[in-house]
């Protein structure tokens, strides 16, 4: 009961926010109601993805302050998880989900436990080479269709599969990433008030301390990085059945990675809402700016300038991101 | 009873031994002093004890039970709790979350870690402080605001590394009062490394000196004051200067 109460518990929120979020959420459930292009009606599937992905960054990497470069290896396991059962076994997304929520956090604890025996830009590095090697295993692996990656051929089956997660129409996986968005959004909220929350928070401050009130640190981030894991890996799943081809390149990249790690970063590290609005500003700028500049945008790296100027614009005005700006304003305003 | 018993205890970093073969016992209710001059190994001391780092050599007993080697949560969990004499928190926890950190020692539940902080940031009159962040307090709440933290996680003894540094006189009263009402109310034995000397001669039963790494006296204030080996190592110059200067020459054994 206690649980139920704390998950729904936002009331230390000022009430313009929870008027914003409300306003934000009747808008997302109404978007594909309303006329829109599929271009656009697939932004917003990024964006709730993306959302995701930075909810789950945000536990060990914001409220932790472990920056994390690594989020793709769980992308790819939970997507190569789903894939691989559905196109060997016919086993639906519902099994395989978890099971690839189990397997990457199986990974999790393996790699976790060597990873935060190191610190600051030495673990983020660390992150960064694991993910890649679990990439380079994958693209030589014949079983997970090596390099080119695997696809599922839709007429094989009969849309609309609830069991699959195969449909023909975009808006069926609109309304199913939504609801795991609203779930991620209330998990999040439990979890920024729990124990293991604020254990984090004082972790980051300072790690003496937190070992001086009872924490045991180590144990406190391998635990936390395997939620951060689980959340990734389950959106993984989704990616998978939703983009219907997968290829090491493409789902295990270190763009992605970055890309995860900068949203949050972007949107406010350690805040509820960061991660939205991370990936609210990120996701559409990247898409609209591809869309506009066609073919040419990855060669001449826009990509990459956005990132590079963000990383720039965080680090010289406020490391807590947008979400940092807000509040630093309500903070001056208060005195 | 004694609470904790350090037998021998010696701390190298590398050719410097920072506590030297330094064996003192602590009952249960008592609360101890600790001084000596800077570089004399008291932080470290405590350092050892709370398992920040293991001991080079020597055995660390607490409540009976050989607590030698084990890191520093684990002694959190059996009832020890400090302070840090250089910190101030910088993150983006509010005093009350401070606090409450501490609180969830014991417990998951929220409602008990945070009904359990409120109680302690009433007795700490830190209750006008609670939303703001640490760094934003004068320097004497900022003292509380750490003693208030470890009071959190019930321990049973607790060790003080310097609160009273910086503050002005009525501060440090303040704080003295609240040392033993932490001391006697709440049965909560303490040990404190202190250079106010008016405080820690005030309040302490019993007092250790440091030197070069050495126990070189310990005895009631009143005898220690007298010694000469103090006097000469530590309270000399410094003692009698500070006397006369910060607190007007008033008497003070
Ligand atoms: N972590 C450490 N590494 C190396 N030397 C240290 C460390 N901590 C303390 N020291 C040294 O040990 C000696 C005692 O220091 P400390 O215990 O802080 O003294 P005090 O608290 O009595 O002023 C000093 O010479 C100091 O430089
Ligand atoms: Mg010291």
């Amino acid at each position: 009961m206690e649980a139920i109460r704390n998950t729904l518990d936002f009331s230390d929120f000022p009430k313009t926010d929870l008027g914003v979020a409300l306003a934000v959420l009747v808008f997302l459930f109404c978007f594909p109601l309303f006329p829109h292009s599929a271009f656009a009606m697939a932004t917003m599937i990024q964006f709730f993805i993306f959302s995701l992905y930075g909810m789950g960054w945000n536990t060990i990497g914001g409220y932790g302050g472990q920056v994390d470069l690594g989020k793709a290896q769980y992308v790819g396991i939970g997507a190569y998880t789903t894939m691989v059962c559905l196109l060997r076994w016919d086993i639906p997304f519902w099994v395989s989900m978890p099971v690839g929520a189990c397997l990457s956090i199986c990974w999790s604890f393996i790699i976790g436990y060597p990873l935060f025996k190191l610190k600051g830009h030495y673990f983020a590095i660390a992150t960064i080479a694991t993910s890649l090697v679990l990439k380079d295993l994958f693209e030589v692996w014949k079983f997970v269709g090596a390099a080119r990656g695997l696809g599922i051929l839709p007429y094989k089956y009969h849309p609309p599969d609830y069991w699959r997660l195969i449909f023909k129409e975009d808006i069926y996986y609109y309304y199913i990433i939504f609801a795991f968005f609203i779930v991620g959004l209330l998990y999040m909220n439990w979890f920024r008030k729990s124990r293991l929350g604020y254990q984090l928070r004082s972790i980051k401050d300072n790690e003496e301390v937190a070992r001086s009130l009872g924490i045991n640190v180590h144990w406190a981030k391998i635990k936390t990085y395997a939620i951060a894991t689980a959340f990734v890996s389950i959106v993984g799943s989704f990616h998978a059945v939703y983009i219907k081809n997968i290829e090491p390149e493409d789902t295990m990249s270190l763009d992605i990675s970055i890309l995860i790690a900068l949203m949050a970063m972007l949107g406010g590290a350690g805040s509820l809402w960061g991660p939205v609005i991370g990936a609210g500003v990120l996701i559409p700028l990247k898409s609209y700016l591809k869309e506009w500049l066609g073919a040419s945008a990855g060669l001449l790296g826009i990509d990459l300038i956005i990132y590079g100027l963000i990383i720039m614009i965080i680090s010289a005005f406020e490391p807590r991101g947008l979400w940092g700006i807000v509040e630093k304003y309500r903070r001056r305003r208060r005195k | 009873m004694a609470l904790l018993e350090v037998h021998n205890l010696v701390k190298a970093f590398g050719g410097l031994n920072a506590n030297d073969d330094v064996s003192f016992v602590i009952e249960k209710g008592e609360l101890l002093g600790l001084i000596g001059p800077n570089g004399a190994g008291k932080t470290t001391c405590f350092n050892c004890i709370a398992g920040m780092f293991p001991p080079t050599s020597g055995r660390i007993v607490f409540d009976g039970e050989d607590v030698t080697g084990l890191p520093a949560h684990e002694m959190a969990r059996r009832g020890l709790a400090r302070t840090f004499q250089v910190y101030t928190a910088g993150g983006d926890l509010t005093v009350g979350e401070n606090v409450l950190v501490g609180c969830f020692m014991h417990t998951r539940s929220r409602s008990s870690a945070r009904s359990k902080a409120d109680g302690i940031l009433e007795q700490m009159g830190l209750k006008e402080f609670r939303n703001q962040l640490v760094s934003e307090l004068p320097v004497a709440a900022q003292k509380r605001v750490t003693m208030a933290t470890a009071l959190g996680t019930d321990p049973k003894l607790l060790l003080l590394d310097e609160v009273a540094a910086g503050l002005n006189p009525s501060e440090i009263e303040a704080t003295m009062a609240g040392i033993r009402r932490i001391n006697a109310e709440h049965g909560v034995t303490v040990m404190l490394i202190e250079h106010v000397m008016e405080l820690v001669m005030n309040i302490s039963h019993r007092v250790i000196v440091l030197d070069y790494g050495r126990k070189i006296a310990e005895g009631c204030p009143k005898d220690i004051v007298r010694d000469p080996q103090v006097i000469k190592a530590y309270l000399g110059e410094r003692y009698v200067r500070e006397h006369a200067t910060e607190f007007g020459g008033s008497a003070i054994p």
